[in-house]
């Protein structure tokens, strides 16, 4: 059994008086210990609201959870409030996006970190600044003594996210789930700060989820990977094999649209047409087919079914053919 | 080709950091960008490229005297540009028109499309007539690929990748000379930055635009750039044609930065060398002395590197670069070592044995 298993997991925001949103639809994934599984898609994908929903973070108000998310064996959603304070911060961490807005301002940083080591392994304060103070030296935070003491607003961008990371660590989490680390970051400390990932994950067999929007960070750091679409999963498979050969349209035309640095001038990208304005339900068909270059009739009647073939995934009703080049330029 | 069409000397942007309520005390300078040299060849795009807080914004925006330069000058198709005064400054924006960041903020909500289009036309004298002001309009929005639909509407009412070609067919009514983009596409999805990087690229084409291409994104500058430019605090330490830059680096911070970006191939991913560039960008209020970049860099030497600013000179036809040790780098003799963070001050970075009296601002004082 895995640790963190997802099945069939769905988030639908209702709000009165209007149609109601299905953010996430029947995703489901496996992460083993050690593991780096990634969740890549756009903006509006529902990546995030997926790791929000396995953390138990979103509200109670307006909002359905349906499937399941059982982490060892216990099911996450079937938890209470308090008892899913008592895993939050201890079995589970998380590290966002934006790290000055998930630091509180006033409290300085060794504060928030010991906060952690006291509520959940129950640590007096001076020992846990001793531990605070090991965790920052860890995430490579120069001079821990002194930043203990200081503020968020103190600390680099940089700097800011080191430290979330080791408030993330400091218990020793079987699993972490981390959404964007490294978008708000310059890319010398996006690489800093990935490396450091890494070497975590490896030293201590942390799992982690990755969730970002960048293929790039996903073709370094994950083992499998799961691409999203208007909330589900179209296409899911181990890296190497998705970045070698994509059969999903919508894998196939993101990994075409990028400009690599590698790729030699001169040649256009080929973008993918339209927006995620245009996406149809998925009640109707593939939400992708208003988009997709491959789309045929029968895209926008049936809702084309999860079918595994040779350690993938695939949503399509007409998948790329490998070693196809990317479709013709498509007028906007 | 060859005619310069922009040719910026020396600019300097320095930002006065002030304090006191009653008494506006300079007590230090942001050198936002301090002393840059670049040249823009007509129809060619220049890439200025670098991180968060290396000045390539202000430069851009001190270039179009939207933050007036402390220092120095800039020579537009022979004119110059930065002793120009009232009248004679506006009629000359026209010819250099900018793109910004975020295409939301940076289109009035209040303003529909057509008029925002026909704001500009009507500044400079532009609009000659309800009839040929309406072709120019149909003429405009075809070219940035949206329907003549779209003059009715408001900018909320459309998505990101269509704002910013509003935005673009905004600069573009004008028939400007250079479009100064600042971050173009990072607001957008991978999948509509494309279709936004095609676009400037075909009105490149169409209309023999001028482009200097402000951005963080390496691979985006790389695949649209003839010219890049790498900034780093303040000032250009790297400059050559965007394939020479990627196959031979020269100076180490356009290496580590290279080596930094991620690549959407695992292949290359696992096999890559990373040069992990230690510690954070100093601030600008109080950059390193000497080579700015000696603070992270691992083929730091003993002598020169902390004491000597280098000036970029040209290593090879069209390649320049700003460092003591280019040469030694190149030909293997220097090797990296391992360079310990150094503690970088945040907030307003002033030094710590400058005392501060007194509260930072009004709404401070009044609490």
């Amino acid at each position: 059994m895995a640790l963190l298993e997802v099945r069939d997991l769905s988030v639908v925001f209702q709000r009165k008086g209007e149609e109601p949103f299905r953010a996430v639809d029947g995703v489901s994934f496996d992460v083993e210990p050690g593991q780096t599984v990634g969740l890549v898609g756009e903006s509006g994908c529902g990546k995030s609201v997926t790791s929000l929903a396995i953390m138990g973070l979103l509200p109670k108000r307006g909002v359905t959870i349906t499937g399941s998310v059982s982490y060892d064996g216990t099911d996450l959603l079937k938890l209470s409030d308090k008892e899913m304070r008592d895993r939050r911060g201890r079995d589970l961490g998380m590290v966002f996006q934006d790290p000055l807005s998930s630091l509180n301002p006033v409290v300085p940083i060794g504060l928030q970190v010991t906060e952690v080591l006291e509520r959940h392994r129950g640590m007096a304060r001076k020992e846990a600044m001793v531990e605070a103070k090991t965790l920052l030296d860890k995430v490579g935070i120069p001079d821990p003594n002194r930043r203990l003491k200081e503020y968020p607003h103190q600390l680099s961008g940089g700097m800011r996210q080191r430290a979330l990371i080791a408030i993330a660590l400091a218990c020793r989490p079987k699993l972490l789930i981390a959404d964007e680390p490294t978008t708000a970051l310059d890319v010398t400390i996006q690489a800093q700060i990935l490396t450091l990932m890494k070497e975590l994950v490896h030293d201590l067999g942390t799992a982690l989820v990755m969730i970002t929007h960048d293929l790039g960070v996903v073709a370094g750091l994950c083992d499998e990977v799961n691409v999203l679409y208007g909330g589900k999963v179209v296409e899911k498979a181990m890296r190497h094999k998705l970045f070698a050969e994509p059969r999903h349209p919508y894998t196939h035309g993101l990994l075409a649209s990028i400009p690599r640095l590698d790729a030699p001038r001169g040649e256009k990208l080929t973008p993918i047409k339209g927006s995620v304005a245009d996406n149809i339900p998925w009640s109707q068909g593939c939400a992708f087919a208003p988009r997709c270059p491959n789309a045929l009739d029968v895209c926008t009647r049936e809702t084309p079914a999860e079918e595994a073939q040779l350690g993938r995934l695939l949503r399509c009703h007409n998948p790329v053919v490998p070693g196809t080049p990317a479709a013709e330029e498509v007028s906007v | 080709m060859s005619e310069t069409l922009v040719s910026v000397q020396d600019m300097k942007v320095h930002f006065p950091i002030k304090r006191g309520v009653f008494f506006d005390k300079t007590v230090g300078y942001v050198y936002a960008v301090d002393g840059v040299d670049l040249e823009i060849k007509r129809g060619e795009t220049y890439g200025l490229v670098g991180e968060s807080g290396c000045g390539k914004s202000t430069l851009g925006r001190a270039m179009l005297r939207l933050n007036e330069p402390t220092d120095g000058k800039m020579v537009f198709d022979g004119q110059d540009f930065s002793s120009l005064r009232g009248e004679e400054l506006r009629k000359m924006r026209r010819r250099i028109q900018m793109v910004f960041q975020d295409p939301l903020s940076s289109l009035d909500p209040r303003q529909s499309v057509e008029s925002i289009l026909v704001e500009g036309l009507r500044a400079h004298d532009l609009d000659k007539g309800k009839e040929e002001t309406d072709k120019r309009l149909r003429e405009l929005l075809s070219a940035v690929g949206l329907p003549t639909s779209a003059l009715r509407k408001y900018p909320h009412e459309f998505s990101g990748g269509q704002r910013q070609r509003i935005g673009i067919a905004r600069a573009l009514a004008l028939n400007p000379d250079l479009i100064v983009a600042d971050e173009p596409v990072s607001a957008l999805d991978v999948s509509v930055q494309a279709q936004v990087v095609n676009l400037l690229e075909d009105l490149q084409e169409q209309f023999g635009l001028t482009y200097l291409v402000i951005a963080h994104d390496l691979a985006v500058v790389k695949h649209i750039s003839d010219r890049v430019g790498v900034m780093y605090l303040g000032g250009i330490v790297e400059e050559a044609t965007a394939d020479d830059l990627y196959e031979e680096p020269l100076h180490p911070y356009t290496r580590a930065l290279l080596s930094a970006i991620p690549v959407p191939d695992p292949e290359v991913e696992d096999r890559r060398e990373r040069i992990l560039l230690a510690g954070d960008l100093p601030s600008p209020a109080n950059p390193p002395s000497g080579c700015r970049f000696h603070t992270r860099c691992p083929w730091r030497q003993e002598t020169k590197c902390d004491t000597e600013r280098p000036a970029l000179r040209e290593l090879k036809p069209g390649h320049k670069v700003a460092c003591h040790w280019a040469e030694q780098i190149r030909s293997g003799e220097l090797q990296p070592h391992a360079v310990k963070p150094e503690l970088v001050e945040e907030g307003d970075g002033l030094s710590p044995d400058v005392p501060l009296v007194g509260p930072a601002s009004v709404t401070e004082a009044l609490g």
